[in-house]
């Protein structure tokens, strides 16, 4: 290795990268050692106490948090799931539409435009226990639930608003399935391979990495699973509207309560930064865990690719 | 387009078999139409139902007849009367703007470092530039709230635009997928002619990345405009310097479950999204296939 | 390691970070000797900043001309308002030094938490200075504003809880006394299918249905929430027994999944489709300001209703009359820029009986001075006295202040679904959860 040029280059990549350098000082690394000093004190913005393990022990007493993985670990098993298998479906059924192709990407994408406040309003409109939905499933005798009332509702709820809005995977989804040689599909139908068969033995092996990398990041996206449930809970609560009461997240019963809304709460509701501090790095924890197994998967797929 | 034409027809006089064969192809594609046009029903459904709920009377929002007795277009500009509408879509544009230009101006070169330089921890770098995309906001959020309160900026929209400056990990990730993808023989080229870093980004990799620039500043624009949980956190105090998601967040309780007047305005949050998309979908849609796994 | 200096320079601004957040304050109340007597007149002109919750146009204008009241005594004080403000947003302002001269707040929750931290200021100074006799308000009042000795904020207006009545679906009957008379009442105007499908509740008991929170339903029994020290009385006070063990009856005899299919199928609380104004519901517990929201309902406003305080536990008559109760309470952050003009402002819109009779007779809500109750210019029907005796009654409680009051109320009401539900086997421990969880949460925020 020549030492001269690279460590030149080097020094130049240093000058391009200091912005980020000092972003990612400022914004990852600061804070991230101040939450583990701020985890040992009782800190409210006026007064700052050490207060050594306290905030720590009552993580094991404080059984919201218990509710929030549970309610995670849910969201991770049935959502992130359903939208991926839901996004395949339809992305596999656009590449089988031929008139209209165009038309149907356009619709099929178009929720996913809509900004998540506005979808999540809308939904809790929608799915009202005496709403448009439950009067349209009135007509064919069935009668509706009380979604986002009923705390064995509410989070199949939240799931039909990200299956509405998985425009996002669908493309990539449907890119990757449009770039699987299609010579694989000829010879397979001349062996006489039925559509699933087709479908298992050529679609799947070859689109795995892509779905993969879509259900990690999904998880990921399910563990900072904030603005929508916060919404949800927040216009179907109605009550906790009223001026003068106190907004807890989590309506119905804290089935939509998940860590970062519990830590936005015990921080900047109730502004004890220190516990606060503890439930940031259990979610630091956590999504670390998925990071990495994240970065694996993507050397994996570079390495397949490059 | 001729939709109904396109099934195959029989050209020629065909042998039994064949004739099998192409039923059930036609059958096939009558089936996948259908689902397709259900499915299309799906997906467009709401958007139908909060269209015309926001053109109904208060009194009928939520009783059975789904279709507006008479069209109360006036619900529109009542929205824009009883809530400081105007004012939060300032807010989300200064936001949305600034914060783009920002993120790109700070991005583009650190992409482009990375993507082109060669030197000792670059994969490190690129790690870590993962790794901070995938940080979730409500980690870091206690000890830089408090330097904002520091520096009295809390109450404002410049805790969420000026971190933009120091670069976006989600952005720099998408850029540098894709300029790892321009040949290197390009700016080998340049750098034979004696351009400098600066020079080679400009003239070179610029033009040529314009499809990626555009597609993160679109994605960057849309998340400023759908945050929710940021402007929450900085701004949460004065109603002047709400963003459009805060405003509609609240929008039902401010305005005592008027539904039709809460789909109004979430109609109109969503309007200008879906007219951007209309101009930008090829940029859009190229984006968005980036950021799955491949480079 | 390429990390320690950066590590370093994140250790530094942390040690900058660490300290309070907002900056120097003005002088606090009282600091400062008071301009003698009438001098006080003689403040120097400024502007005072006002935040307060109302949103409708009638409560912001009558509170303009509270306002206006002000301000033909101290003309030279312009009074800047900014309507609609949450609790949220106030905590937050003084939290990040941006607060206002004068905040009022609808909910007693945050009180003490208020007064312990400093985010109040300590009104007794002035008061003292003032010489204003506190004992005009009631007692109940006095204790919401005020925590372990800091009067930190004073009562604007006061909301007392009672019982609304629908006439037509009463039958005749009088509004229930007891318990027990309630019970039998609302078994008896309970109109159901045959499979048990509930067309017209008597009493709806759930603690879900909209004000029937244990705040608003334990004076009923004479229930206490805390010790001397704080801690939870929850488990420890037979009163709450009680009332559960009522309470869950009563649900049963409904059978608790058609009481939630009922609950479920009613209307928005604040919205024109609640159910006591579509005559879903016979007796409900509710504020004086349902009053209001009847007159001001262009259908419900020709109700026939009546009101009564609520009926309270067989064996605790004396409790009778009496009710819960709290309020808007107002006072001046930490961080206010006219702490004194903003103690003027406080003092007359809290103690001016033009004033309070001016905002109840327009927001309906309950004046807190004996003086304007008393005053013949409050506009006073029979539903509305109602209120007015309940909040005067000397046994009318409110939640006492605590630290962690929203959480406390939220730890109660979360157990209070799973017993309704049936889902508490032994009472006496899911109580005493109740009590671990709440004083695990005091010894968290520091007693």
């Amino acid at each position: 290795m020549t030492a001269g040029p690279k460590r030149r280059e080097g020094l130049r990549a240093l000058l391009w990268l200091s912005p980020w350098i000092a972003g990612f000082s400022i914004f990852f690394v600061y804070p991230l050692i101040s939450i583990v000093y701020f985890s040992f004190t009782r800190y409210d913005l006026f007064t700052l106490e050490w207060v050594g393990l306290d905030n720590w022990r009552y993580l094991l007493q404080d059984e919201r948090v218990w509710i929030s993985a549970k309610n995670t670990l849910w969201l991770v098993v049935f959502m992130v799931p359903a939208q991926v298998i839901f996004a395949l479906a339809v992305a596999q059924l656009l590449t089988k539409v031929k008139a209209g192709a165009g038309f149907f990407r356009t619709v099929f994408y178009l929720p996913t435009l809509v900004p998540m406040v506005a979808g999540t309003v809308a939904f809790v409109f929608l799915l009202n226990p005496v709403g448009p939905t439950n009067q349209i499933l009135s007509w064919i005798g069935v009668s509706g639930p009380d979604w986002f009332g009923d705390a064995s509702w509410s989070k199949p709820s939240l799931t039909l608003l990200g299956i509405w809005g998985c425009g996002n995977t669908m493309v990539i989804f449907l890119a990757a399935l449009l770039d699987v040689p299609k010579h694989l599909y000829e010879a397979a139908s001349i062996d006489g391979a039925g559509a699933w068969r087709q479908f298992r033995s050529i679609t799947l092996p070859t689109i795995s990495p892509v779905l993969m990398f879509s259900a990690v990041t999904g998880v990921i996206y399910a563990l900072q699973y904030f603005t929508q449930a916060m919404i949800a809970s927040r216009v179907a609560s109605g009550a906790t509207d009223s001026a003068g009461s106190t907004f807890t997240p989590g309506y119905p019963d804290q089935s939509l309560l998940t860590l970062p809304q519990w830590l936005f709460h015990v921080g900047f509701r109730d502004f004890s930064m220190g516990y606060a501090s503890v439930l940031a790095l259990v979610l630091f924890g956590t999504s670390m865990i998925f990071t990495l197994i994240l970065l694996r998967q993507f050397r994996k797929a570079e390495e397949v690719l490059s | 387009m001729s939709t109904t034409l396109t099934a195959p027809r029989p050209t020629r006089a065909t042998r039994p078999a064949r004739v099998g064969a192409r039923r059930r192809k036609t059958l096939t594609w009558i089936a996948t139409h259908a689902i397709a046009v259900a499915m299309a029903a799906m997906f467009l459904g709401p958007l139908v139902l909060v269209s015309l709920t926001a053109l109904m009377s208060d009194e009928q929002a939520l009783t059975g007849n789904l279709w507006p007795e008479s069209f109360a277009w006036s619900n529109f500009a009542d929205v824009f009367a009883k809530s400081h509408l105007l004012g939060w879509t300032l807010n989300t544009l200064l936001y949305a703007g600034l914060g783009t230009l920002f993120m790109l101006v700070s991005s583009v070169p650190v992409a482009y470092a990375l993507a082109r330089f060669r030197f000792r921890g670059r994969g490190l770098a690129f790690l870590l530039v993962i790794t901070a995309m995938m940080l979730p906001p409500q980690v870091i959020a206690v000890p830089i709230y408090l330097v904002w309160a520091r520096v009295g900026l809390t109450d404002t929209l410049w805790p969420l635009i000026l971190p933009m400056l120091l670069g976006d990990a989600f952005s720099i990730f998408l850029l540098r997928q894709f300029l790892i993808s321009i040949p290197r023989d390009y700016t080998d080229a340049a750098r034979v002619d004696g351009c400098s870093d600066f020079r080679t980004l400009v003239r070179v990799i610029l033009p040529m990345a314009r499809p990626a620039i555009a597609a993160v500043a679109l994605f960057q624009f849309f998340y400023c405009w759908n945050d929710y949980y940021g402007p929450l956190l900085y701004t949460g105090i004065n109603q002047d310097n709400w963003t459009l998601s805060l405003g509609l967040a609240t929008f039902k309780a401010f305005h005592s479950v008027q539904w039709n007047l809460t789909m109004a305005a979430t109609l109109l949050v969503t309007a200008p999204v879906i007219i951007v998309f209309f101009f930008a979908q090829r940029v859009f849609i190229e984006g968005v296939t980036l950021t799955g796994v491949k480079g | 390691m390429r990390f320690v200096p950066i590590a370093a320079a994140g250790l530094t601004a942390l040690a900058l970070t660490a300290c309070t957040a907002g900056k120097e304050a003005p002088p606090s109340l009282g600091a400062q000797p008071k301009p003698s007597g009438a001098a006080s007149q003689a403040l120097p002109a400024a502007t005072v900043e006002l935040w307060h919750g109302f949103q409708t146009d009638a409560e912001v204008k009558a509170f303009d001309e509270a306002i206006a009241g002000f301000n033909k005594k101290f003309p030279q004080i312009t009074v800047k308002v900014t309507k609609a403000v949450q609790d949220d947003q106030i905590t937050q302002a003084i939290r990040s030094g941006k607060a206002p001269d004068v905040a009022a707040s609808f909910t007693t929750d945050n009180v003490a938490l208020w007064c312990k931290t400093g985010a109040f200021q300590d009104l007794t100074p002035v008061i003292k200075q003032d010489g204003i006799d506190l004992t005009v308000l009631p007692e109940a009042s006095r204790s919401y504003t005020e925590f372990d000795g800091r009067r930190c904020t004073m009562p604007l207006l006061a909301d007392a809880y009672g019982l609304y009545y629908n006439k037509a679906l009463m039958k005749g009957n009088e509004p229930p006394k007891t318990l027990s008379e309630l019970t039998k009442l609302t078994k008896e105007l309970t109109v159901r299918d045959p499979d048990g499908t509930i067309k017209v509740a008597g009493f709806i008991p759930s603690f879900q249905y909209y004000e029937n929170s244990p705040s608003h339903l334990g004076p009923m029994v004479g229930a206490t929430w805390y010790n001397e020290d704080g801690t939870s009385a929850i488990g420890t006070d037979p009163a709450w027994k009680q009332l559960l063990t009522w309470q869950k009856e009563l649900v049963d005899w409904y059978g608790y999944a058609n009481l939630e299919k009922f609950r479920r199928s009613l209307g928005d609380e604040w919205g024109s489709a609640h159910p006591f104004f579509k005559g879903k519901v016979a007796m409900i517990l509710d504020g004086e300001w349902r009053n209001a929201m009847i007159a001001n309902d262009s259908k419900a406003k020709s109700l026939g209703y009546g009101t009564a305080p609520l009926p309270v536990a067989d064996d605790k008559p004396d409790l009778y009359g009496s009710g819960f109760t709290a309020g808007t309470v107002i006072g001046v952050p930490k961080g206010a820029k006219n702490p004194q003009h903003a103690w003027e402002l406080i003092k007359h819109l809290t103690t001016d009986t033009d004033s309070l009779v001016t905002l109840s007779n327009a927001l309906r809500n309950v004046p807190t001075t004996k003086a304007a109750m008393e005053s013949p210019q409050l506009a006073a029907d029979a539903n509305f006295k109602t209120f007015l005796s309940i909040f005067a009654h000397p046994k009318t409680s409110t939640l006492p202040a605590s630290v962690n009051s929203v959480f406390n109320q939220d730890a109660f009401s979360t157990f209070l679904t799973n017993w309704e539900k049936g889902a508490v086997k032994d009472l006496d421990e899911g109580l005493k959860g109740v009590d671990k969880r709440i004083n695990d949460k005091l010894k968290l925020s520091g007693g």
